[in-house]
């Protein structure tokens, strides 16, 4: 079994059964996790900030970043690894918010706008959620199980 | 409630940053800081002479040629540049293995520091400030309270955190269950450092940038606390205290802060901050 870490601003994708996906840490950044029980295939994004347009030279070294140029790239690669989109079981971590009231600082929330939009554009359904709050969060994928839990304020819970 | 003369010993009891790195941050404001003086106070550190001559030659630089004298590092870096690599070479050796009452490991609190330190730096330039003095190392040694004070925090964390989780922010639960929170005693471990005096004041006004008093450099501090508030957004070195933190509006306010020049400088900085955090292990690492 290996244990595939997904740093800030990155995606990992696995079709072995005994691996676990990982991220750490999803502050206001937002993790999509994706599972494909017909075809064994997990995936996982770490994704940082909305759109691409605030800084597009980043987003063509490192796409993950974010959510309009991060989450097709994840999907894309599952679909090349033979998974179809009817199977995919998608879920959702991260967007977490600092106690702000101007909002100003709401990189989460607008983490989350974004990716509703696109789903909804493309049909893409959620499964579970776990968004938003004052909460840094931890998130787990078992390849071969789709088991999916999420680590928050010292307690693990499935997602 | 904790007796500030307990707070004290604890402050005195810490590691404290080398000699030379702190005479350099005093050389870096001295308008007439010469070349020669940095290069005296380098020289005979050969701890200090290696660092500054690998962190020059690394990618966070992106320098054509190579470095290979303390003389061409101070002349192509510049005497701040110098200083803030200085300050870091001597900041991370000081941070233990793990944090006591914070829940953080030393990679992370370095990640957390450079982060901050990098932020800072770059919503200076993003919001076209002029560039306050010590802006990086201010950003730095911005949490060194979190050294002192750590297993007070320890002790008192389920009436700490149980506050935290009715919605006050980290500091200000430190603040009512201990009687004093990790910005006072960064204030007091910036003393017994010896630090200058506006890397103090960043120290004990980063939680509460719009109560500064007179002669504080408000900008500085702004800078940092909206640098802390926006690394721990994106998860840079996340601690027990999560995203419990409080943005301060005046800050918002002083700086003129759009949300899309936060995303830019925060989409900008990722690199440079894994960059520069790699290129010193704190003491706790293994790497």
């Amino acid at each position: 079994m290996s244990t595939l870490t997904v740093d800030i601003s990155d995606f990992k994708v696995s079709a072995k059964a005994d691996d676990l996906i990982v991220t750490y840490a999803l502050g206001s950044c937002i993790a999509v996790i994706v599972h494909d029980p017909v075809r064994v295939v997990g995936g996982m994004i770490h994704y940082m900030l909305p759109l691409s347009e605030t800084s597009p030279e980043k987003a063509k070294i490192r796409p993950a970043m974010f959510a309009d140029t991060g989450i097709p790239l994840l999907f894309q690669t599952m679909y090349q690894l033979g998974c179809q989109k009817k199977d995919l079981i998608v879920k959702v971590a991260g967007g977490g918010a600092l106690y702000d009231d101007k909002g100003l600082f709401s990189i989460g929330k607008r983490n989350y706008t974004v990716l509703r939009k696109m789903f909804w554009k493309s049909n893409v359904l959620i499964r579970a959620e776990d968004v938003g709050g004052a909460k840094s969060r931890t998130t787990r994928l078992q390849v071969g199980s789709g088991l999916c839990t999420v680590t928050s304020q010292g307690e693990e819970t499935e997602l | 409630m904790i007796a500030p003369s307990v707070i004290l010993s604890r402050v005195k009891a810490l590691p404290t940053l080398s000699g030379a790195a702190l005479r350099l941050s005093e050389l870096a404001r001295d308008q007439r800081s010469s070349a020669a003086d940095f290069e005296r106070v380098i020289r005979p550190d050969p701890a200090l002479t290696a660092n500054l001559l690998r962190v020059a030659n690394s990618a966070y630089f992106g320098l054509r040629n190579r470095v290979e004298s303390v003389k061409q590092a101070v002349t192509v870096l510049g005497l701040t540049r110098v200083s803030e690599v200085a300050a870091a070479a001597a900041f991370a050796p000081v941070i233990p293995a793990r944090l006591p009452g914070y829940d953080i490991e030393a990679s992370a609190f370095w990640l957390h520091s450079v982060a901050v330190a990098v932020l800072s730096e770059r919503l200076a330039v993003e919001l076209k400030m002029p560039r306050p003095d010590l802006t990086f190392t201010a950003g730095l040694l911005h949490d060194i309270g979190k050294l002192a004070i750590g297993t007070f925090v320890s002790q008192e964390s389920v009436e700490i955190l149980g506050r935290v989780r009715g919605g006050l922010a980290f500091a200000s639960a430190e603040r009512e269950v201990l009687g004093v929170d990790h910005a006072e005693v960064g204030a007091l471990v910036a003393d017994a450092w010896r630090l200058p005096t506006a890397m103090g004041a960043v120290a004990r006004w980063h939680h509460a940038p719009d109560d500064v008093p007179e002669g504080v450099d408000r900008p500085l501090v702004d800078l940092v606390h909206a640098a802390d508030g926006l690394a721990h957004a994106l998860g840079l070195g996340a601690d027990v205290g999560e995203l419990a933190r409080q943005i301060a509006p005046g800050t918002e306010a002083r700086l003129g802060i759009r949300a899309r020049r936060l995303e830019r400088v925060a989409g900008a900085s990722l690199d440079a901050i894994r960059e520069m955090a790699g290129l010193f292990a704190p003491r706790g690492d293994s790497r």
